[in-house]
C-alpha cells in the first residue's frame, strides 16, 4: 500500500472535510455557552413545550433566552440578565413561575461577566501554550533523530496535523451551534485540549517508527516512511477502536451533560487518527522534498533523494 | 528468581488495593486510626447533587501585602460558618488569586447558604443614653468569645448566650456598670439589625450575656454560627454558581456506570478476538488497572489533595483506558513483527517491549503535558481540574501496568507448553518462519 505516493489524494480529503466547517466558523463562529458570555442557565424537567417554557420565561424581562431539549423530558433555558438587577430574585421569580405549571429545576447555573472573561482568556491561552509546550516536547524527543530532517520539523507538522483536528472539531460545532444552537462551554475546550493531546499521541507513535526506521536503514525517505506508516498502522486503527468504543458507549448511554463533549472527542479522536496517518507523516515527505528543491539551487549536499 | 519476585511484588499491588477497594462498613478499619468515610470515592457535585458557589473578593481597599492574609481570613470566616462543626464534606478554597470556590455537596437550599455566607456579620455594641440617642462603644464582635443557641425557660423563645473574651470582660463590666447607673439602656447590633435593645438590670462582671428577639430557633442557630465565626475581613460578591439537583447527579452515576461497563467490555472482546491470549492478559492488565485507579482516587482522600471524582472525571478515566490498551497494543504489534522475523516468543517479548518503550513514553508524556496545561488554566473550573488530574493519573498508572503487569504474566504464560504456540496469539499467519518456542 502506498500511502504517502497519494498524499495529495488524503490532504485533498482533508480540505474536503474541513472546509464546511472552516466557512461556518468564519461567517458565524462558535455559539458560546454562558461560561464565556456569562448569564444563567436553569435545566429543568416536566412540561417541555419549548415555546410554553419560553413563554413563562420571557415574563420575567430577562434577554437572550434560548430554549433547547437536553435529553428526555429535559429542557436547557439559558438568559442573559447582566445589568437587570438581583439576578438571585430573578432567577427565583423565574423558578417560582415555572414551578407553578409543574416544571421542576433540576440544575441551575450562574456565571458572571467577570468570570466569563477569565473563562475565555484561559481558554484561548491554554490552547496555545499547550500547542507551543507540545511542539518543544516533540523537538525535544526527537533531538537525536538522523538526518534528512531537523527535529523541529517534527513538532512543526505534528502541529499542522492537530491544526487538522482542532479546525474540524471547531468546525463541526460551529455548523451545530448555527443550525441547532449547540453552545460551547469550557468543557468544549477541555475536549480541544484533549484532541490535541490525543493526536499528538498519535503522530508521535508514527514519528518514533520513522526515526527508528533511519537509523537502521537506508531507504529513500519518502518509501521509509511510507514503511513506518504501514508498521505503525495496525496499531494506530487497533487504539483509536478501542478509545472510539469506549466513548460511543458514553455518548449513547453516559447522560445527556457530557453528550457533546463527548462528540467532540469522538470527532477529534477519529480525526486525529486520520491525521497522523494520512497527514502528518506524508507532510514530513512534502517538507523534505521543498527542502531539497531549495537546497539544489544553494548546491547542499548531505540529503537523501527521494523517489519521484 | 526474578520473575517470581515480579509476580509476588504485583500480587501484593493488587492484594493492598483490593483491599482498599472493597466497600466496607464503618468499623473494619478504625482500629488502626484510618477514619473509614474518607476511604471512599469522592462524588462531584454533578454526580451527587449539591452546589458550586464562586466568590470574587474586593481587595480594592487592601494594601499588596495583606491581600493573601485577607483572602485566607475570607475562606477561614466562611468555613465557619457553612460548617460551623467541621463534620460535612464542605470543601473552601482559593481560585485563582482573589477568588474563593466552595463546594456544597448534597445542600438542600442553596439560597439559606448564600445569605449566611454573605452577611457581614458586624456585630456593634451601643450605649443608648436616657435622651435615646445612641452612643458607639469600644466592643465589638471580636470581644465575643463564644455564642451559643439556648431556649429561655421561661418564654419559650430561642435565645443566644454569649460569653466575652477573658481579656474583654473587664471591658463589658465596666460598660454594663456604667449603662445600670445611668438607666439607660444596651443596644447590640448585628450588620445593623437589633440583636438587643433593652436595660441593663444589674452590672455582669462575668463576661456573659444574652440576647433574644429571634424569629425562629433556626433564626437563632444561623445568628450564632455568624457570631462565631466572626466578620468577613473583606467584602464578597457572588459570581458563579452552579447547582445540580440530587436526582440528577444519581441518573448521571447510574448512566455513566452502564456505559463504563458496555465500553470496558467492547475493549476487552475486541482485544481477546484480536490477539487472542495476549488480548486475555491485557484485559487482565486492564482490571488491574482499574481496581489501582479506584484504589488512588479512595486513597487521594487521605491527603489534603482528594480527587472528586465528577461526570468529566469519570470520561478522562475512561479516556486514559484507551491509552492503558494502546500501551498493550504498541507492545503486542511490536512482538508479532518480532515473532514473524523469526524470533521466539520470548525474545519476541522482550524486544516488543524494549522497541515500543520510546513511543510509550513520548506520547505519553505529550498527553501528561496537555493534562498539566488542562489543570493550570482549569478556568476556575473544579469540573476541568478534576478531568485534568484524572486523565494524568490514569496515564501514569496505565504505564505501569502495561510494562509490569502485562510484561510478567507474558511471561509466566510462556514459560507453560500450552501457551508458548504462536497461533495462540495470531502471530504466525504470515509466514511460517516462527516456530513454536518450547519452554
Amino acid at each position: 500500500m502506498n500511502i504517502v505516493g497519494r498524499r495529495k489524494l488524503w490532504f485533498i480529503i482533508s480540505l474536503i472535510v474541513i472546509i464546511p466547517g472552516t466557512i461556518s466558523l468564519i461567517l458565524w463562529g462558535l455559539k458560546p455557552g454562558i461560561d464565556f458570555t456569562g448569564g444563567q442557565e436553569i435545566e429543568v424537567s416536566g412540561n417541555t413545550n419549548q415555546s410554553e417554557v419560553r413563554a413563562i420565561v420571557a415574563k420575567s424581562e430577562v434577554a437572550d433566552i434560548t430554549v433547547t431539549t437536553s435529553g428526555n423530558n429535559r429542557l436547557l433555558i439559558r438568559y442573559s440578565n447582566q445589568g437587570r438587577g438581583d439576578s438571585e430574585a430573578i432567577h427565583q421569580a423565574i423558578k417560582a413561575n415555572l414551578a407553578a405549571q409543574n416544571i421542576q429545576e433540576t440544575a441551575f447555573s450562574s456565571v458572571g461577566p467577570t468570570v466569563s472573561r477569565d473563562i475565555t482568556r484561559n481558554a484561548l491561552l491554554s490552547v496555545f501554550i499547550a500547542s507551543l509546550a507540545i511542539i518543544c516536547y516533540i523537538a525535544f524527543a526527537f533531538r537525536k533523530t538522523p538526518p534528512p530532517l531537523s527535529s523541529w520539523s517534527f513538532g512543526v507538522t505534528a502541529i499542522i496535523a492537530v491544526l487538522h483536528d482542532v479546525l474540524l472539531v471547531l468546525g463541526v460545532f460551529s455548523l451545530l451551534g448555527h443550525f441547532f444552537g449547540i453552545q460551547v462551554d469550557s468543557l468544549f475546550v477541555t475536549a480541544i485540549l484533549t484532541v490535541i493531546g490525543f493526536s499528538v499521541h498519535d503522530t508521535i507513535v508514527v514519528y518514533d517508527r520513522i526515526r527508528e526506521n533511519l537509523r537502521r536503514y537506508n531507504k529513500p525517505f519518502e518509501e521509509l516512511v511510507n514503511d513506518s506508516i504501514l508498521e505503525t498502522f495496525a496499531r494506530s486503527i487497533n487504539t483509536s477502536l478501542t478509545v472510539i468504543m469506549v466513548l460511543l458507549a458514553f455518548f449513547l448511554f453516559g447522560g445527556e451533560s457530557i453528550k457533546f463533549f463527548i462528540l467532540a472527542l469522538l470527532i477529534g479522536i477519529f480525526s486525529g487518527t486520520y491525521s497522523s496517518i494520512f497527514n502528518a507523516a506524508p507532510l514530513l515527505v512534502v517538507y523534505n522534498n521543498w527542502k531539497i528543491k531549495r537546497s539544489k539551487k544553494g548546491g547542499a549536499k548531505n540529503l537523501k533523494p527521494t523517489k519521484a | 528468581m526474578k520473575l517470581r519476585t515480579r509476580l509476588l511484588l504485583i500480587l501484593a499491588v493488587i492484594l493492598v488495593v483490593i483491599v482498599i477497594d472493597i466497600p466496607r462498613e464503618d468499623k473494619v478499619f478504625s482500629a488502626i486510626g484510618l477514619k473509614d468515610t474518607s476511604l471512599k470515592v469522592r462524588q462531584g457535585l454533578d454526580l451527587q447533587g449539591g452546589a458550586n458557589l464562586l466568590y470574587q473578593t474586593d481587595l480594592s481597599k487592601t494594601s499588596a501585602e495583606d491581600k493573601q492574609k485577607a483572602v485566607g481570613g475570607v475562606i477561614n470566616v466562611i468555613q465557619k460558618r457553612v460548617n460551623p462543626t467541621g463534620t460535612s464534606e464542605v470543601v473552601v478554597q482559593t481560585s485563582g488569586s482573589d477568588k474563593v470556590a466552595i463546594s456544597l455537596p448534597g445542600i438542600k437550599d442553596v439560597n439559606q447558604a448564600i445569605a449566611l455566607i454573605g452577611k457581614t456579620a458586624q456585630l456593634s455594641f451601643y450605649e443608648v443614653e436616657q435622651n435615646g440617642f445612641p452612643q458607639a462603644t469600644d466592643i465589638s464582635g471580636k470581644d465575643l468569645d463564644t455564642a451559643t443557641t439556648d431556649i429561655d425557660q421561661q418564654s419559650g423563645k430561642p435565645i443566644i448566650t454569649f460569653t466575652m473574651k477573658s481579656e474583654s470582660v473587664q471591658k463589658f463590666a465596666s460598660l454594663t456598670t456604667k449603662i445600670n447607673q445611668s438607666g439607660g439602656r444596651l443596644l447590640i447590633l448585628l450588620d445593623d439589625q437589633p440583636l438587643f435593645n433593652g436595660s441593663v438590670s444589674s452590672a455582669i462582671t462575668d463576661g456573659k450575656g444574652q440576647m433574644q428577639g429571634f424569629k425562629d430557633i433556626k433564626d437563632a442557630q444561623d445568628t450564632t454560627v455568624l457570631l462565631n465565626a466572626g466578620a468577613l475581613p473583606v467584602p464578597i460578591n457572588l459570581v458563579e454558581q452552579r447547582t445540580v439537583g440530587a436526582s440528577l447527579g444519581s441518573e448521571s452515576i447510574q448512566k455513566s456506570i452502564i456505559a463504563g461497563a458496555i465500553g470496558l467490555l467492547a475493549v476487552v472482546f475486541f482485544m481477546i478476538a484480536y490477539y487472542r491470549l495476549a488480548g486475555v492478559v491485557a484485559s487482565v492488565a486492564l482490571v488491574i488497572y482499574t481496581l489501582i485507579n479506584l484504589a488512588i482516587f479512595k486513597l487521594s482522600g487521605l491527603t489534603p489533595f482528594p480527587i472528586v471524582l465528577t461526570l468529566a472525571g469519570i470520561a478522562g478515566f475512561i479516556l486514559s483506558i484507551g491509552m492503558a490498551v494502546d500501551a498493550n497494543i504498541l507492545i503486542f504489534e511490536r512482538m508479532k513483527e518480532e515473532v514473524r522475523a523469526g524470533s521466539s516468543l520470548q525474545t519476541g517479548l522482550e524486544d516488543g517491549f524494549k522497541r515500543a518503550w520510546t513511543s510509550i513514553r513520548d506520547s505519553n508524556i505529550s498527553t501528561l503535558i496537555t493534562c498539566f496545561i488542562l489543570y493550570e488554566f482549569s478556568f476556575g473550573n473544579s469540573i476541568v481540574k478534576g478531568f485534568a488530574v484524572t486523565l494524568a493519573i490514569g496515564v501514569l498508572v496505565s504505564m505501569f501496568t502495561a510494562i509490569t503487569v502485562s510484561k510478567t504474566f507474558m511471561m509466566l504464560l510462556l514459560q507453560t507448553e500450552w501457551a508458548s504456540d504462536p497461533k495462540m496469539y495470531r502471530f504466525n499467519s504470515k509466514s511460517n518462519k516462527a516456530k513454536v518456542a518450547k519452554a
